[in-house]
C-alpha cells in the first residue's frame, strides 16, 4: 500500500461496483451493508490478495469463484463466542424460556449464526431447561464456510475456557465440559445437541421468512447493515415471529429507530430482548 | 605392500584412451606409410612392365598368325589353280574338288587376314591388293572352268595360253612373299622390344626389395626405442602411482614424509633420505628421515640455505655426485657411510614449493631416477597441499559444523518466535475481527445517538413549545383565578351584606324581644338564624379557599406556646364535647418544646377544623388531641376520633374541595366539605401536611405535621393555582357518584327538564347516507360541532349533533350511533355524568364514547369506560384519531368466548382471567354442552382442554371443522398434556395456538385470547380472507385428491390445510424431509408441496430421493422456498421439483399451481 491512497469517492464508486458485481455474479447481496465497515473490510481483502484497486479485486472475484468463496470471510465478520454477554443468556433462561415452555413445540431462529457459537449456547440453555427435545433451532448464515464450522461444533480449546466462564455467568447448571469432549487442542460439542439444530444458508438481504418461530436471536448482525437492510431484517423477524414471540438483538443494537419499533415492546430492556406486540 | 603385480596393475591403471591416441607413434607411422608407398610403387611398376610385355607377346603372336594366314592364302590359290588345271585337262569334275575347296576356304582366309591387318592402314591396303589379285585369279579360273564345262576347251586353253593366269599368279606370289617378309621383319623388331622390357622389370624388382629392407630395419629400430622409452615411463609412472597409493592413506605431513621415504628406499633403492616441508615464510622443517644418522641435525633449513634450501629456492631438482663428507650420512647398526650420489627435488605444485625431498643413493643416478623423484616430489607436494587443505578443510568443516549447530539453534529459536508470531497473528486477526465488530457496534451506537439527539432536539423543541403553551395557560389561569377570587371576594361581600342583615333580623326575631311571636315562630326564626350562620360559614370558607388558592393569605409566624394552643382548643371544644356527650382528651408529649414558631391563627384554624370534623363524625366515644415530636424537627398534632371512619378509596376524595366521602354524608352531617381542603392548603402553606389513617368503623386519625420553625421560603406564598390543579386531579378510583356531583358550576343549578332539546346544527338525522356508520356529537359549542361534523363526513360517517346531555342520551338510545364524541361541559349536565349514564344503560353501553374537554378529567372518564380523552383545543389530527378509535372499538364490540374445561376450579379461574368489559365468557365442562352452546349462539373464540369427560377435545374440533359455520372459529387448545409431534400436527389443522399448562401459561392464554378477540379478521391479509371465502366451494380438480404438505411452518400448515381441505383435497402432513419421503413412498399421493428448509432432511434432498424412486418419477412436486434468488429457484428445479412458489405464499397462486399439476 505504498501507492497513493485513491480518493475516498473513487474508492466508494468502485466498492459499489464490486458489490453490484458480486450480486449479479454470485447473488450475494452486500449492497446494503454498512459502507464504513465494508470499506475497512475490502481494504483488508485488497491487502490480502495483493490487489492495488478495488477494480482489480473485482476483476479477480469475477473470474475466480474459489476466490470469492474465500473472500466471503472478508465480507462478513466471523466473530462470536459462546454465551457472549452472559446476562443475555441468563435473561433468556429466566425470562424467555419459561414462556417458551407453554408451547407444545418451539422454534428458535438464530439469524446470522456465523460459526455457530450462539446456536450451540442456546441449545445448551434449552437442554438444561428441559426444552430442547421439543425445540428446533434454525441457525442460518450466508457464509457456507462459517456454516460448516458451525455444523462441526469444534472450537479451539483455548477459547473454551472463556466459554466456560461465560456459561457459568449465564446461569449454567452444570459444567460446560459436560457438553464437550476435548482432544488435540480442540473441543467438540455434544452431537445430541446438534440433532435439534438445523444449519442452513439464508440471507437476510434477499430471502424471505421460512417458518414461524417463537424466538429470534440475531445478535451483532444488524450493526453491519445500513438502515434500509436493518429495517428489512427486522421486518423478516417480525413476520417470522409467532404472536407474542421474542426477539433478542445485540447489546449495541436497538429497535428504537426501526419502522417496526411499534410492533415490539421491551421485554428485558437491558438485554435488548423484545416481544412482539 | 607394493608387489610387482600391484605395480603392473598400477601401471595399467590409466591406459590412454584408445580413440584419443594415434594408432602408432608418429615416426613409426611415417616409416610404415613410406614402406607401403614403396611397395605400392614397386607393384605398380611391375604390373606396368608385365602389361607391356603381354602386349608385345600378343603382337608377336598376331604377326606369326598373319604370316600363317598369308601362307595359307597362297596355298589355297595354288590348290584352286591345280584343281583348274586338272579339270581342264580331264574335264573330270573330280579334279575340280581342290578348286571348290579353295574357293570355299578363300573368303574366310582373306577375312582372317583382313582382321589381322586391321588397325594398320598400310597393311590393310596390301591385304586388299592381295585380295584383288586373288579375286582376279579366281575370276580367270572360274571363266576357264566354265568354258571347259561348256566344252570349250580351246577357248579355255587359249586363255591359259594367254598367260593371263600365270601373270596373275606370279603377281600374287610376289605380293604374298613380300607381305610375309615384312611380317617377319616386324616379328624380329617386337621380340627385341620384349627383351628390353624384361630387363627393366628385373631392375625394378631389385630396387624395390632394397628399399623395403631399409624401411623394415628403420621401423624395427624405432619400435625398440619406443619400447625402451615406454618401459622407462612405465617404471616412472608405476613408481609415481605407487607413491600416490602409499601417500594416499597417510594422514598428516609426518606420515606423508615417512611413506614417501620408505617408498623411495624400496623403489629407488635410496639408502638415506629426508623430507622437508614448507612451514611459514622461508622455513622448511624436516618431517621425516630414512636411515638418517643422529648427526643429521639439520631439522630446519631456510630457503636458499644448504642444498635443500637452494633446491627450494630454485624450484629445480638437483643432483649431487660428489657428496661432501658428512653430508647426509647413511647410518646402520654397524656403521655409517656416505651416499655416492644425492638427489634433491623440491615438491612444487603450481609454482609453489611445498616441501623438499632429499635422497642419497649408493649407485649412480640416471634420468629415470631423477624424473621419478621429480614426479614423486610433485605428488608429495600435492599430497602436502591436499593434506594442508584437508587440515584447513577439517578446520573449516569444524567451523561450519559449529556454525551449522548455531544456525540450527537459531532456527529453533526462529521457529519458536515464528509460532509466537503466528499465535500473535491469530490473536491479532481475531482481535481485528473483534475490533471490526466493536467498530461496527460503535458506528451503530453513533448512528443511534445521532438519531436520538435529533429526536431529543425535536422533543426539546416540542417541550419548549409546550412550556410556552403552559406558561401561556398558566398566565391565563392565573388571570382567571384572580378574576375568580376577586369575584368570590366581591361576591362574599355582596352576599355577606344581606346575609348579615338577615342574621341580625333573624336574631332579633328569635330573641322575641317584643314577645309577639309564638314558640313555633321563634323556632322558625332560630332556624333562619342558624341556616344563615351556616351560609355565612360556607361563604367564609369559600372565600378562604379562594384566597388560599389565589395565594392571597398572609402568613404571620410568631412564637406559639403549645400549652396555650392546647388550652385554647380545650376551651373551644369542651362545650361541644359536653354537648355531644363525648370525651375530649388532650395530651402533650414531654419532649415537645414549649413553643414553636409558626402562624398561630392558621394553626388554630386547622386544628379547629380537624377537631370539629372529629366531633361531627363521632356519634359516641372520644376525641383525642395528641401533640408529639417527630424526627427531623417536626411536630405532630394528631386528632383521633372513634367515629365512622373513612374507606381507603375515599381518603383522598375528602380532601378535595366540594366533595365528601359519601354523597349522603353531607346530608347526614351537614357542612360544606371545604374544611379539609382549606386545612390541607393551610398546612401546606405552613410547611407541613395533613395525613390520614382510617378505616370504616374504626375511627380516623388526622395528623397535622408541622416544622418546629416555619422557614421563610416555605411561606413565600407563591401563586400555586397552576400546580395545585393537576395535583388534585380526580383519582382513578373515584366513586361513581363523584361525577354525579360534578365539578361544573352548572351542576349547582341543574336543569331538570327532561330531554330538553337545545339548538343543534343542521345534521344528518333525517338524511342518512351510511346506515351503519354514524357519529353522535354532544357538544354545546356549535362552531366546534360543525368542525366535528365535517370531519366525520370526511371519514365516511354520518353525523348527528346534540347540544344538551339529555338530548344526547335520548338520541343515542334512538339512533344507536357507531360512536359518541362527548364534551365535558354541557349546559344541562356534566359530560362525565352523561358518560356514566350511557355506560349504565344496557341499550347503549356498547357504544364507544370519546371525551373532549378543556379540562383534564381523563382518568375519571377512562375509568368510566370512555375509549379516549382529548383536551381542547384539539388538533384536527387528534380528532380524526379520536373518531378512528371509536371505529376501532366499534369493530370489536363485545366478544364472546366459550371455555370448555372440565375442572371446575380451573374453569372459574379461566373465566376470571379473561374477564373484561368487552368480553362475555361462557364456561362449560363437557363437549356436548359446548356443541349445544355453539349451536345456539355464535362465539368469537373457543378455549378448550383436550381431556374432557364425555369426548376428547379432538372430537370437538373435528366436528367444528366440518361445520362451515364454525370453520373459522379461532380455537385455543389449553392442555396439561405433553403432546407428541403427531398429536401436535393433528391439532395444528384446527388450532393456531396450543398452550401447555404451566407456571406462565395463564399469561399466554390471556395474550392469545386477547389477540384473537382483537385480531380475528385482521390477522389474515385481506386477499387471503377473500380467498378463504371464495374457495369454500369444492373444486373438481381437488376432489378426492391427496396432497402431501411437507412443511414445518405451523402457520402454513394451518393456512394451507384450511384452504385445500374445503376444496375437497385430503391434506397429509409431513414435518420433515424424511417423513415426506416415507409418506410419498406409500404411493397414494397426487401432489407434494415441498418446503425446502426443513429439519432432518431438507426439501431438496427429499425431492431428489422421491425422484430416485422410479414409481414416483412422475409425482408432481411443487417446491416452497423462502429463498428469492434465481439460483435458488434453479436448485429446486434441478433437484426435480416441477415448479416452485416463494414464501410468503400467495394462496391464490398456490391454488392455481395445484390445479395445474393435479390436472395432469
Amino acid at each position: 500500500m505504498t501507492q497513493a491512497r485513491p480518493r475516498r469517492s473513487d474508492f466508494d464508486i468502485e466498492l459499489r461496483l464490486l458489490l453490484e458485481a458480486v450480486y449479479q455474479r454470485y447473488q450475494h447481496d452486500f449492497r446494503h451493508y454498512s459502507t464504513a465497515s465494508l470499506r475497512r473490510r475490502i481494504e483488508q481483502a485488497m491487502a490480502h490478495y495483493g490487489a492495488g484497486t478495488v477494480s482489480q479485486l473485482q476483476d479477480r472475484v469475477m473470474r475466480e469463484p474459489d476466490l470469492f468463496a474465500d473472500m466471503l470471510q472478508y465480507f462478513t465478520v466471523q466473530v462470536s463466542e459462546m454465551f457472549r454477554d452472559p446476562s443475555y443468556f441468563l435473561a433468556l433462561r429466566e425470562k424467555v424460556v419459561p414462556m417458551l415452555a407453554t408451547y407444545p413445540y418451539v422454534k428458535v431462529w438464530v439469524a446470522g449464526c456465523s460459526t455457530g457459537e450462539e446456536a450451540w449456547s442456546i441449545a445448551i440453555v434449552l437442554r438444561e431447561e428441559g426444552l430442547l427435545e421439543r425445540t428446533l433451532v434454525y441457525a442460518t448464515d450466508i457464509n457456507p464456510r462459517a456454516l460448516a464450522t458451525a455444523q462441526a461444533g469444534i472450537y479451539r480449546l483455548d477459547r473454551v475456557a472463556q466459554f466456560s466462564a461465560s456459561y457459568l455467568a449465564a446461569g449454567g447448571k452444570e459444567s460446560l465440559s459436560h457438553y464437550y469432549t476435548a482432544a488435540y487442542g480442540n473441543a467438540i460439542f455434544d452431537k445430541s445437541l446438534k440433532s435439534q439444530i438445523v444449519f442452513s444458508d439464508h440471507s437476510l438481504a434477499t430471502d424471505n421468512v421460512f417458518s414461524e418461530v417463537e424466538l429470534v436471536s440475531c445478535r451483532n448482525v444488524l450493526i453491519y447493515f445500513d438502515r434500509e437492510l436493518q429495517a428489512r431484517a427486522i421486518g423478516l423477524f417480525h413476520d417470522a415471529l409467532a404472536p407474542r414471540g421474542f426477539l433478542g438483538i445485540g447489546s449495541k443494537e436497538t429497535l428504537r429507530f426501526s419502522p417496526h419499533a411499534a410492533a415490539f415492546e421491551e421485554y428485558v430492556a437491558p438485554e435488548r430482548i423484545y416481544r412482539k406486540r | 605392500m607394493a608387489t610387482p603385480t600391484h605395480t603392473e596393475n598400477t601401471r595399467r591403471k590409466a591406459p590412454p584412451h584408445p580413440q584419443a591416441t594415434p594408432l602408432l607413434p608418429p615416426a613409426t607411422l611415417a616409416g610404415l606409410i613410406v614402406a607401403c608407398l614403396a611397395a605400392l610403387l614397386i607393384a605398380l611398376m611391375s604390373m606396368q612392365s608385365s602389361q607391356s610385355r603381354i602386349g608385345t607377346v600378343r603382337q608377336l603372336t598376331a604377326t606369326i598368325e598373319t604370316i600363317d594366314a598369308d601362307q595359307a592364302l597362297v596355298s589355297t590359290l595354288q590348290d584352286a589353280e591345280t584343281g583348274q588345271r586338272g579339270y581342264l585337262l580331264t574335264g573330270d569334275e573330280r579334279y575340280l574338288e581342290p578348286y571348290n575347296g579353295a574357293r570355299a576356304r578363300y573368303p574366310s582366309e582373306i577375312d582372317k587376314l583382313r582382321a589381322l591387318a586391321a588397325g594398320d592402314r598400310d597393311r590393310l591396303d596390301r591385304v586388299e591388293q592381295i585380295g584383288q589379285i586373288a579375286a582376279a585369279k579366281f575370276a580367270e579360273l572360274e571363266e576357264t572352268i566354265a568354258l571347259r564345262r561348256a566344252g570349250k576347251l580351246e577357248e579355255a586353253t587359249s586363255i591359259i595360253r594367254s598367260d593371263r593366269g600365270k601373270v596373275l599368279m606370279d603377281r600374287f606370289r610376289a605380293m604374298a612373299a613380300d607381305f610375309e617378309r615384312d611380317e617377319r621383319a616386324r616379328f624380329d623388331e617386337r621380340r627385341a622390344e620384349w627383351e628390353s622390357q624384361a630387363r627393366g622389370q628385373s631392375v625394378i624388382t631389385w630396387g624395390g626389395t632394397a628399399l623395403l629392407l631399409f624401411l623394415i630395419v628403420a621401423a624395427g629400430a624405432m619400435a625398440s626405442r619406443d619400447y625402451r622409452q615406454r618401459e622407462r615411463n612405465a617404471w616412472i609412472r608405476g613408481g609415481e602411482s605407487l607413491a600416490s597409493f602409499r601417500i594416499q592413506g597417510a594422514q598428516g605431513v609426518e606420515k606423508l614424509g615417512e611413506e614417501v621415504l620408505s617408498f623411495l628406499a624400496e623403489y629407488l633403492g635410496a639408502k638415506v633420505g629426508a623430507v622437508y616441508v614448507h612451514d611459514d615464510g622461508d622455513v622448511f622443517r624436516r618431517v621425516a628421515g630414512h636411515a638418517l644418522a643422529d648427526s643429521a641435525d639439520a631439522q630446519v633449513v631456510r630457503r636458499g640455505e644448504s642444498l635443500v634450501g637452494q633446491a627450494a629456492k630454485d624450484r629445480r631438482a638437483m643432483r649431487v655426485t660428489d657428496v661432501p663428507e658428512g653430508y647426509l650420512p647413511v647410518a646402520s647398526g654397524v656403521g655409517r657411510g656416505r651416499p655416492r650420489e644425492l638427489l634433491i627435488a623440491p615438491a612444487v605444485v603450481d609454482g609453489e614449493v611445498h616441501g623438499v625431498v632429499e635422497v642419497g643413493l649408493l649407485r649412480a643416478v640416471d634420468d629415470a631416477d631423477r624424473e621419478l623423484l621429480d614426479r614423486v616430489a610433485e605428488t608429495l607436494g600435492m599430497a602436502i597441499r591436499t593434506s594442508r587443505e584437508r587440515e584447513r578443510r577439517q578446520a573449516l568443516l569444524e567451523e561450519t559444523q559449529r556454525q551449522a549447530n548455531e544456525l540450527q539453534a537459531q532456527q529453533e529459536e526462529l521457529r519458536v518466535s515464528n509460532e509466537e508470531l503466528e499465535e500473535q497473528g491469530n490473536a491479532l486477526r481475531e482481535s481485528q475481527a473483534r475490533l471490526e465488530m466493536q467498530h461496527a457496534e460503535m458506528e451503530q451506537v453513533n448512528v443511534q445517538l445521532e438519531e436520538r439527539t435529533q429526536q431529543l432536539e425535536r422533543q426539546k423543541a416540542e417541550l419548549i413549545q409546550a412550556q410556552k403553551d403552559l406558561a401561556d395557560n398558566a398566565r391565563m389561569l392565573e388571570r382567571t383565578n384572580r378574576y375568580k377570587s376577586e369575584f368570590l371576594a366581591n361576591m362574599s361581600h355582596e352576599l355577606r351584606t344581606p346575609l348579615n342583615s338577615s342574621l341580625i333580623l333573624a336574631k332579633l326575631l328569635a330573641d322575641n324581644a317584643q314577645g309577639n311571636l309564638d314558640e313555633e315562630q321563634v323556632r322558625y326564626a332560630r332556624t333562619i338564624h342558624s341556616s344563615n350562620n351556616e351560609l355565612l360559614t360556607l361563604i367564609n370558607d369559600i372565600l378562604d379557599l379562594s384566597k388560599i388558592e389565589a395565594g392571597q393569605i398572609e402568613i404571620n409566624p410568631e412564637d406559639v406556646e403549645i400549652a396555650e394552643l392546647v388550652h385554647s382548643m380545650r376551651r373551644t371544644f369542651d362545650p361541644v364535647a359536653a354537648d355531644r356527650k363525648l370525651e375530649f382528651h388532650t395530651a402533650v408529649a414531654t419532649n415537645v418544646p414549649p413553643s414553636i414558631y409558626t402562624d398561630n391563627q392558621r394553626v388554630q384554624q386547622v386544628l379547629k377544623n380537624l377537631l370539629s370534623n372529629a366531633f361531627k363524625f363521632t356519634p359516641r366515644g372520644d376525641v383525642t388531641l395528641q401533640v408529639s415530636l417527630r424526627d427531623g424537627g417536626r411536630i405532630a398534632f394528631a386528632v383521633r376520633d372513634s367515629g365512622i371512619g373513612i374507606a381507603p378509596r375515599q381518603q383522598e376524595v375528602i380532601f378535595e374541595a366540594f366533595r365528601q366521602a359519601d354523597g349522603t354524608t353531607s346530608r347526614q352531617y351537614g357542612g360544606t366539605g371545604l374544611g379539609l381542603s382549606i386545612s390541607r392548603e393551610l398546612a401546606s402553606r405552613l410547611g407541613g401536611s395533613i395525613q390520614l389513617q382510617s378505616a370504616p368503623g374504626m375511627g380516623s386519625t388526622f395528623t397535622l405535621d408541622l416544622p418546629l420553625r416555619l422557614e421563610k421560603s416555605t411561606r413565600a406564598g407563591a401563586p400555586r393555582a397552576v400546580e395545585a390543579e393537576p395535583a388534585r386531579s380526580v383519582p382513578a378510583t373515584a366513586d361513581i357518584q363523584a361525577p354525579a356531583r360534578a365539578p361544573e358550576p352548572a351542576a349547582v343549578a341543574p336543569s331538570q327538564k327532561p330531554a330538553a332539546s337545545g339548538p343543534h346544527i343542521d345534521d344528518d338525522r333525517s338524511s342518512r347516507r351510511h346506515p351503519d356508520r354514524m357519529i353522535l356529537v354532544i357538544e354545546d359549542d356549535e362552531r366546534f360541532a360543525r368542525v366535528l361534523y365535517d370531519l366525520a363526513h370526511e371519514l365516511g360517517f354520518d353525523c348527528v349533533h346534540a347540544s344538551r346531555a339529555n338530548e344526547g342520551l335520548e338520541l343515542a338510545r334512538r339512533l344507536k350511533p357507531s360512536g359518541i364524541l362527548l364534551d365535558v361541559n354541557l349546559p344541562d349536565d356534566s359530560g362525565l355524568a352523561l358518560l356514566e349514564r350511557i355506560k349504565r344503560d344496557p341499550a347503549v353501553r356498547h357504544i364507544p364514547v370519546h371525551m373532549l374537554s378543556v379540562e383534564d378529567h381523563s382518568q375519571a372518564a377512562l375509568g368510566l369506560g370512555a375509549v379516549g380523552y382529548a383536551l381542547k383545543p384539539v388538533a384536527r389530527d387528534d380528532l380524526a384519531r379520536a373518531i378512528g378509535r371509536l371505529e376501532e372499538r366499534l369493530a370489536k364490540s363485545v366478544s364472546r368466548v366459550l371455555v370448555v374445561e372440565d375442572d371446575e376450579h380451573l374453569r372459574e379461574n379461566i373465566a376470571l382471567l379473561l374477564r373484561g368489559d368487552q368480553v362475555e365468557i361462557t364456561a362449560v365442562g363437557r363437549v356436548a354442552d359446548a356443541l349445544a352452546k355453539l349451536e345456539a349462539e355464535p362465539y368469537d373464540c373457543l378455549v378448550t382442554d383436550l381431556q374432557l369427560p364425555d369426548a376428547s377435545g379432538y372430537d370437538l374440533l373435528e366436528k367444528l371443522s366440518k361445520d362451515p359455520r364454525h370453520a373459522r372459529l379461532p380455537v385455543i387448545v389449553y392442555t396439561g398434556r405433553a403432546l407428541s409431534r403427531e398429536e401436535e400436527t393433528r391439532l395444528r389443522r384446527f388450532s393456531k395456538s396450543i398452550i401447555i399448562k404451566g407456571a406462565r401459561s395463564p399469561e399466554r392464554l390471556l395474550d392469545e385470547v386477547t389477540l384473537f378477540l382483537h385480531r380475528v379478521e385482521s390477522a389474515l391479509p385481506p386477499e387471503q380472507q377473500t380467498m378463504l371465502r371464495r374457495v369454500r366451494q369444492r373444486d373438481d380438480a381437488f376432489e378426492g385428491r391427496t396432497i402431501l404438505l411437507a412443511e414445518d411452518d405451523v402457520r402454513n400448515i394451518f393456512a394451507l390445510s384450511r384452504v385445500l381441505e374445503p376444496l375437497g383435497a385430503t391434506v397429509e402432513i409431513a414435518r420433515n424431509g424424511q417423513e415426506a419421503v416415507e409418506r410419498a413412498g406409500r404411493g397414494d399421493i397426487d401432489l407434494v408441496l415441498m418446503d425446502i428448509m426443513m429439519p432432518v432432511k431438507d426439501g431438496l434432498e427429499a425431492t431428489r430421493e422421491i425422484r430416485a424412486t422410479p414409481a414416483l418419477a412422475g409425482l408432481p412436486i411443487i417446491a416452497i422456498t423462502a429463498k428469492a434468488m434465481a439460483d435458488d429457484r434453479r436448485q429446486c428445479l434441478d433437484a426435480g421439483a416441477n415448479d416452485y412458489i416463494a414464501k410468503p405464499i400467495d394462496i391464490e397462486r398456490l391454488v392455481s399451481l395445484c390445479r395445474v399439476w393435479l390436472a395432469k
